[in-house]
């Protein structure tokens, strides 16, 4: 074991937590905000292949590539709706998107 | 028997609900027949009733409140006290309504009138047969009500209205003290039957009987006109004419009377309650007699002395004399409603002027009313030998024959105030009828229908030669006597020599009475006195004229203050802590819930913002129970 668990949960919890932040505070640029929520599920995805590999199981490792397949299809939906949103509104900012509200 | 009770109650109700729901679709003379037939055909079966009465008798009609051990049903009860009160009201009540068609000609509401007055007397009806409490006060709020919304009758006028709250507010006082009584009675007999509940007075304490008794007069006291509580009836005279002669004479302020001489049994075992009954008559009846001396409008005067009167009645109810009380209400009711209808022809025949002192020489203009109306004044007066004279003495010398200081005070102020009831009759009569000293004719009277001069002679007679109907001892054997000694408390039996002599002081003094009053008003002495009362009045008479003060000062003690803590319920209390707290709260919701609003503005990052916090909290919730 090269490198310890405890790391690599300090690791993940570091990138999920900048992932956040970036989601919360890039209010002006839904493609910032689709960013952080990558980087999140990166975190996670690497928290369950450190698991994987500290108890010796391979569900966290197929649970990992199943996150990748899910996120290129989220990232290639997500990115066509930005394209389409932008061609729409001509706007890429998250607070002027409001007309569910209404 | 039954048939006849039945439809001595019957007829009158019947009636007011034919005029209530089809009166309006009848001519206007179907209405008028229908509301005079049924209270004679009540007279007729009251005349069958008194053909077939043997003793007294308990007829159950049918079956009203019955649960548990209440058993209140439509019992009526026939003795010589309900059956002598059933003739003359249902008689008196029917020449009332004959007359009634001739008042009412020009009134359009006649359709109300005549089942609200037909309705009065079925209500009395009731409270006088009743056999158990609960039916008697169903009568009793009967004619309470009935008087309401007659002597309001006219309520387009502000006057006229106040004047039937004001009876009802005050009557209900007395009613307050009656209610408490028969729930009192149940609890302590489990029976409100009368006949049952006066058998039983010797079981309990007679400090409960006192309580008992008192309550039931304050009941008396309002119904009746007593003072204190005497302040609705002059006030009452605002109603049509009819309609007070049948308050004053047969239906409604002898109800009070008629309560304590049913209770008798019962209350009178407590000297207190029947030397407080006494104590009372006779104030008011000095109390009536004085006002009236000072008033200048008829139909007041005529208020004031049936307050007078029945101040009487609850003399000889207060001695024990049930006789001479219920003789005197008989007396009375024939007087008094011969009065009430000479009035009503008076007012009418002078375009509805009231003030005596703008009337004069009626002698010679209406005659018709003037011969009856002068007897129906004597019997008021307590001359010899009419009805009124020989009721009235019964009571004094009841009064007298008690014995005791407290007893031969009250006759003594009754007596005075026998003095008195001759000086305020003439007074009017000299005022009204008289007309020496003015030197211009009379003015023009307006021409009265037949029917009501015609209806005061036979009122007339029955009130002149109503001592036949109880004749003293020394001249044979009374009718009434006999026929009611049952119900008589223990009274002392004077000996014929002092009932003479009695009587001869009773002349001498209502002589005196009137021979004060033609020498004050009668003859050329009239002129003056009229010339006076244009001046505003002062000292003594201001005082009478206002009926001793004692509105100004209920008004000061009750009326004010409780205008004033409404006025503080209302504004502080109400609206000032229990809406505003109500207002103030839903203007605090209404906030609150247009901040919380504003949060789902649609924003998506506050929305992410708020996931985060609440994940945050959740986490750091779990983390802390882990931990």
């Amino acid at each position: 074991m090269i490198v310890p668990l405890t790391h690599l949960i300090i690791l993940a919890g570091i990138l999920f937590s900048l992932g956040l932040i970036c989601v919360l505070i890039w209010r002006s640029n839904i493609i910032m905000m689709l960013i952080g929520i990558e980087i999140m599920l990166n975190a996670a995805m690497l928290l369950f292949v450190a698991g994987s590999n500290h108890w010796g199981l391979a569900d966290g490792q197929v649970f990992a590539l199943m996150i990748i397949a899910m996120t290129s299809a989220e990232v290639s939906l997500a990115l066509a709706m930005v394209v389409y949103l932008h061609r729409r509104k001509k706007t890429v900012n998250v607070d002027d998107l409001r007309e569910l509200k209404d | 028997m039954k048939t006849a009770l039945t439809l001595i109650i019957l007829f009158p109700l019947l009636g007011a609900i034919f005029n209530v729901l089809l009166g309006r679709l009848f001519p206007r003379r179907a209405v008028e027949l229908t509301a005079c037939a049924v209270v004679w055909g009540s007279f007729a079966a009251a005349l069958a009733a008194a053909a077939n009465y043997n003793g007294p008798t308990v007829v159950e009609i049918g079956s009203w409140l019955s649960s548990f051990t209440l058993q209140a049903g439509i019992t009526v009860y026939l003795d010589p006290l309900s059956l002598s009160l059933c003739l003359m009201i249902t008689f008196v009540c029917g020449l009332i309504h004959l007359y009634s068609i001739g008042y009412m000609e020009d009134d359009p509401c006649y359709v109300r009138y005549f089942a609200l007055i037909n309705l009065f007397v079925g209500a009395m009806l009731i409270l006088v047969l009743a056999e158990n409490l609960p039916l008697l006060y169903l009568g009793w709020e009967g004619v309470g009500f009935c008087s309401y919304a007659l002597i309001g009758f006219w309520f387009n006028k502000t006057k006229n209205a106040t004047a039937g709250r004001k009876a009802f507010i005050v009557t209900r006082i007395g009613d307050i003290g009656f209610g408490i009584a028969i729930v009192w009675l149940f609890k302590l007999f489990d029976t409100l039957s009368i006949t049952q509940v006066n058998q039983m007075g010797h079981s309990l304490p007679m400090g409960v009987i006192t309580a008992l008794g008192l309550l039931m007069l304050v009941g008396a006291m309002g119904k009746s006109a007593q003072a204190p509580l005497m302040v609705w009836l002059p006030d009452a005279m605002a109603g049509p004419t009819p309609v007070s002669a049948q308050i004053h004479a047969a239906t409604m302020v002898t109800a009070g009377v008629y309560l304590l001489m049913r209770m008798f049994p019962l209350i009178g075992l407590s000297t207190v309650v029947v030397a407080a009954i006494a104590v009372t008559g006779t104030l008011t009846a000095l109390y009536g007699a004085t006002c009236a001396m000072a008033e200048r409008d008829l139909k007041r005067i005529l208020a004031y002395s049936t307050i007078s009167q029945i101040g009487y009645m609850m003399l000889g109810v207060g001695s024990g004399a049930i006789t001479a009380a219920t003789f005197h209400l008989l007396i009375h009711a024939f007087f008094k409603a011969l009065l009430f209808l000479g009035a009503g022809c008076i007012i009418t025949a002078m375009h509805h002027e009231q003030d005596i002192f703008r009337m004069g020489g009626l002698r010679r203009s209406l005659p018709a009313v003037f011969w009856p109306f002068l007897l129906g004044a004597l019997c008021l007066a307590g001359l010899p030998l009419t009805g009124g004279f020989f009721s009235k003495d019964s009571i004094l010398a009841a009064a007298w024959a008690h014995g005791g200081i407290l007893y031969s005070t009250l006759y003594l102020v009754g007596m005075f105030t026998v003095l008195l009831t001759a000086f305020y009759t003439f007074r009017m009569m000299f005022i009204v009828f008289g007309d020496r000293g003015t030197k211009t004719p009379p003015a023009p009277v307006q021409p009265l229908p037949g029917v009501m001069t015609l209806i005061l002679l036979p009122l007339a007679l029955l009130g002149l030669a109503g001592g036949l109907l109880n004749i003293p001892a020394y001249l044979g054997h009374g009718l009434l006597d006999g026929f009611m000694a049952p119900l008589n408390g223990a009274g002392e039996h004077l000996s014929h020599g002092v009932e003479l002599a009695l009587q001869g002081v009773a002349s001498l003094v209502s002589l005196s009475g009137l021979g004060f009053a033609w020498w004050y008003y009668g003859g050329k002495r009239r002129k003056a006195r009229l010339s006076l009362a244009e001046q505003p009045p002062t000292g003594a008479v201001a005082f009478l004229q206002a009926g001793w003060y004692v509105d100004a000062l209920y008004n000061l003690i009750f009326i004010r203050p409780y205008k004033y803590l409404a006025a503080i319920l209302w504004e502080r209390v109400d609206e000032g802590v229990l809406d505003d707290s109500l207002d103030r709260m839903a203007v605090g919701l209404g906030r609150t819930g247009q901040s919380l609003g504003r949060w789902g503005g649609g924003r998506v990052s506050l929305y992410m913002l708020s996931l985060v916090a609440g994940a945050t909290l959740m986490i750091g919730w779990f983390a802390w129970e882990v931990l």
